[in-house]
């Protein structure tokens, strides 16, 4: 079976049974605050004003500045209604950012997507255009503007295309009801990425506890009876498969070195609701504005898995969803390994939310830690074969610096080492306090901690 | 919201966590050692619970007692003091004096343990460290009172000393072991199960090898460690003429599944273990032949012990290079 090459984690229960066999239900909320920074970068220029009316699908947000773009992505008003105000407000990723309130028309008619004629031949520069003017960034997670990571560099070829359907953070379904429920969306939109990057090859990689939803895409490949026909291919279940690199390691074997991206090994990686959402800009020149995500945990009274317009408060999902039960003690936006923790809960959904969890406190890791035992545990989890366990005692002692050689600039914080870690030494955040004093060359270090574990 | 908002715990991910804590994997080793001292009162008698007590106490009294000097917070409960304790006594021989095992405990404690830094942050095994204290120290009463091997009896009305197997081979020689203990299959069956005079820790082959089942199940020992030390004291053994002898006496088993197995103590990488454990079961079997004690595994484990941080440094995870900054 398919893995990736080192490390990595399995979870004796992922807790995806609780909102796997539930349907994509769509909710649109009364009110949206669509932040203008949805990406790394400069945030978006809001060509809105207070009272003015706007249209679902229409720009609200330019990725321009001073005339030139920004190397962003535009935002779009994702509901039919009137601006309330453009203000700051609270932002699930920086604290604050600029955003536009729009109050829902609740009368407003279902907005029509005309199909752009010839569609499926435009030339290649016409469709990287509509991806990019569609406001698409990457919904794994990343968020990186996607016409800027679909356009290659001089010289530069990729062979393959991987379509990431990993979903390899517990809890999360939200790829796996996708998958099922729009498989014939995914694989139009693995055609045409394919078609832009000039490859013949695609793989679409899952996960083996996603198996019901690798049999629905291989019928619907084989119904298509298209040229290049994707590949379906079940990986090993996991953590951190969904990763750009381990994935190309599961599914080709090859390693992207570190400091390299996956084109230097001639591949392209992009999620599956990625390649719905450049369908969907490329076929009906939608822009992005829905986002699909689970609502999970067992501080959630009613699981789902949601459609919900970008901007929607996560304070509304939650009435959507019956409530928080009373002893909720952590809510995170993302998935429990690489997600972050909200302390507050009118935070807007964002392009990339790819889902949104409410544990009790005998579902969350206490943190508490003590000192390291070195059993070696780190070392055996973590996918790139760094030393965690030695960066955390260095930058614990003052000499963040000196970590270089343990791989502290190569971590992507997938928290495998942390997760494992019988000390419960929050070893991500002694990565990322060492990659900090990196930037600002100078040593930091944290007061030793209470050792009463 | 209109309900007054909760409280939700900010803390950084990942939000799960897998497996045993450090104080959990301690207290399942605690555990996993309850068989070998019951059978060990067993045989030799009620005598060795207050050797255990004596030498759990004096572990938790040092612990305690550094860590209220140094204004630090107390550290009793993560199970690691009282396993220090039991692992001393493990290696005492059952008729030692009362007092001897807390003054063991302490030593250990306070010089191989606290004075580094407390627990994660020693060189050496303090619970060997306390043994070879006694060792220097108190040779006679070290060596002279191991007891004879009666089942059944929890309060003996007399004790019985009587040599280890392993003293006889070498101070006697040979030839006057096989005659004395026979070296047939019963002999060894009862070295397996532990009707022997030896230390409280070592007796029963079988009882250690369930305790070191369970840790193996639980996923906190793993085998390169142990394996390689029987098969490192092994080759050596072959010398001997009486290499069975050799592994089944003594306290190779104790020390190489509870004794070298420490986290702290023993390097981390696969390739790294296998190298300890085989250097460890080599020396073990050099002191034993050519050196001057009977035993041999607590110095050579502590040898190791010391050569342990440069494993670590020779034996890192391999990966493959930095090749620039992503254009
Ligand atoms: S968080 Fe970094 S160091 Fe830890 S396992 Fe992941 S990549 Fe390795
Ligand atoms: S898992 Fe934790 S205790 Fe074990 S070596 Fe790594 S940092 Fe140390």
């Amino acid at each position: 079976m398919n893995t990736f090459l080192r490390g990595g984690v399995s979870f004796f229960d992922d807790q995806k049974s609780q909102t796997s066999h539930k349907p994509i239900e769509r909710f649109v909320p009364k009110e949206v605050t669509i932040p203008l920074s949805q990406h790394l970068g400069e945030p978006a220029r809001p060509i809105v004003a207070r009272k003015q009316k706007v249209m679902r699908g229409d720009c609200i947000g330019e990725a321009v500045s001073g005339g030139v773009t920004t190397g962003g992505t535009p935002i779009h008003a994702s509901v039919t209604g009137t601006v309330k105000r453009v203000a700051l407000q609270p932002h699930p990723l920086l604290v604050e950012s600029l955003a536009v309130v729009i109050e829902t028309d609740p009368n407003a008619a279902e907005t029509v997507w005309e199909e752009v004629p010839g569609w499926m031949d435009l030339p290649k520069g016409k469709m990287l255009e509509q991806i990019a003017s569609a406001g698409i960034v990457g919904l794994g997670g990343a968020q990186f503007p996607t016409y800027r990571k679909l356009k290659l560099p001089e010289g530069v070829k990729v062979d393959t295309l991987i379509l990431n359907g990993a979903e390899c953070e517990p809890y999360l379904t939200s790829d796996h009801r996708l998958l099922l429920e729009m498989s014939l969306e995914v694989l139009q939109g693995a055609k045409l990425i394919a078609k832009i990057l000039g490859v013949s090859k695609i793989l679409i990689g899952i996960e083996e506890n996603k198996k019901d939803a690798a049999d629905v895409l291989r019928i619907a490949i084989t119904k298509q009876h298209t040229s290049p026909s994707p590949k379906v291919v079940l990986c090993q279940t996991r953590y951190p498969q969904g990763s750009e690199k381990q994935l190309i390691e599961a599914l080709t074997g090859r390693v992207v070195p570190p400091g390299k991206l996956p084109m230097h090994v001639g591949v392209m990686v992009q999620n599956v609701a990625t390649a719905v959402a450049c369908y969907q800009a490329i076929r009906y020149r939608r822009p992005l504005l829905d986002r699909i995500l689970t609502v999970s945990g067992k501080g959630i009274l009613e699981p789902k898995n949601v459609s919900v317009p970008i901007g929607t408060l996560v304070s509304d999902i939650v009435t959507f969803c019956g409530g928080i039960h009373q002893r909720t003690n952590k809510v995170i936006v993302g998935g429990p390994m690489m997600g972050r923790a909200l302390g507050r809960l009118d935070i807007p959904v964002i392009k990339g939310t790819g889902g949104l969890l409410f544990l009790r406190a005998e579902e969350v890791r206490k943190e508490i830690y003590g000192p390291c035992i070195s059993c070696g545990r780190c070392l055996e989890a973590c996918p790139l074969g760094l030393e965690p366990n030695q960066i955390s005692i260095y930058t614990e002692a003052g000499r963040s610096l000196d970590t270089e050689s343990f791989g502290t600039k190569e971590c992507f914080e997938c928290g495998s080492c942390a997760y494992v870690c019988p000390a419960v030494r929050p070893l991500v955040q002694f990565i990322q306090i060492a990659k900090k004093s990196f930037q600002t060359g100078s040593q930091f270090g944290l007061a030793r901690p209470e050792q009463n574990l | 919201m209109t309900e007054a908002s909760p409280q939700f715990l900010l803390s950084p991910g990942p939000h799960l966590r897998s497996g045993l804590t450090t104080k959990q994997i301690m207290w399942w080793v605690n555990v996993s050692l309850a068989p070998i001292f019951l059978w060990a009162i067993s045989i030799y008698g009620v005598r060795v619970v207050w050797v255990l007590v004596s030498g759990v106490l004096g572990a938790l009294f040092a612990e305690g007692f550094v860590n209220k000097c140094r204004h630090q917070k107390q550290t009793l409960g993560d199970g690691s003091a009282v396993l220090t304790g039991i692992l001393l006594v493990g290696t005492l021989s059952p008729g030692i004096p009362i007092w001897m095992p807390f003054t063991g405990s302490f030593v250990a404690i306070v010089f191989a343990k606290m004075l580094f830094g407390g627990l994660g942050y020693n060189i050496f095994n303090p619970a060997l460290i306390g043994r070879a204290f006694l060792m220097a120290t108190f040779p006679l009463a070290m060596t002279t009172t191991w007891l004879k091997a009666r089942p059944g009896l929890f309060f003996p009305p007399d004790a019985v000393t009587q040599a280890t197997p392993l003293n006889i081979l070498k101070m006697e020689g040979l030839t006057s072991a096989v005659k004395t203990l026979g070296l047939g299959s019963k002999f060894y069956g009862e070295l397996f199960l532990g009707l022997r005079a030896g230390s409280i820790g070592e007796v029963s082959v079988l009882l250690i090898l369930l305790g070191a089942g369970l840790l193996l199940w639980k996923g906190i020992i793993k085998l390169p460690i142990p394996l390689s030390i029987l098969a490192g004291l092994g080759l050596i053994a072959i010398f001997s003429k009486v290499p069975l002898f050799h592994l089944l006496t003594g306290g190779v088993w104790f020390g190489a599944f509870f004794m070298a197995t420490d986290y702290v103590t023993a390097p981390m990488s696969p390739k790294a273990q296998i190298i300890f454990g085989l250097c460890v079961g080599l020396i073990t079997g050099v002191i034993r032949l050519w050196g001057g004690y009977p035993e041999g595994i607590c110095y050579a484990i502590l040898i190791m012990n010391a050569v342990t941080p440069a494993l670590n440094r020779w034996f890192r995870p391999s990966r493959p290079k930095w090749e620039g900054t992503p254009s």
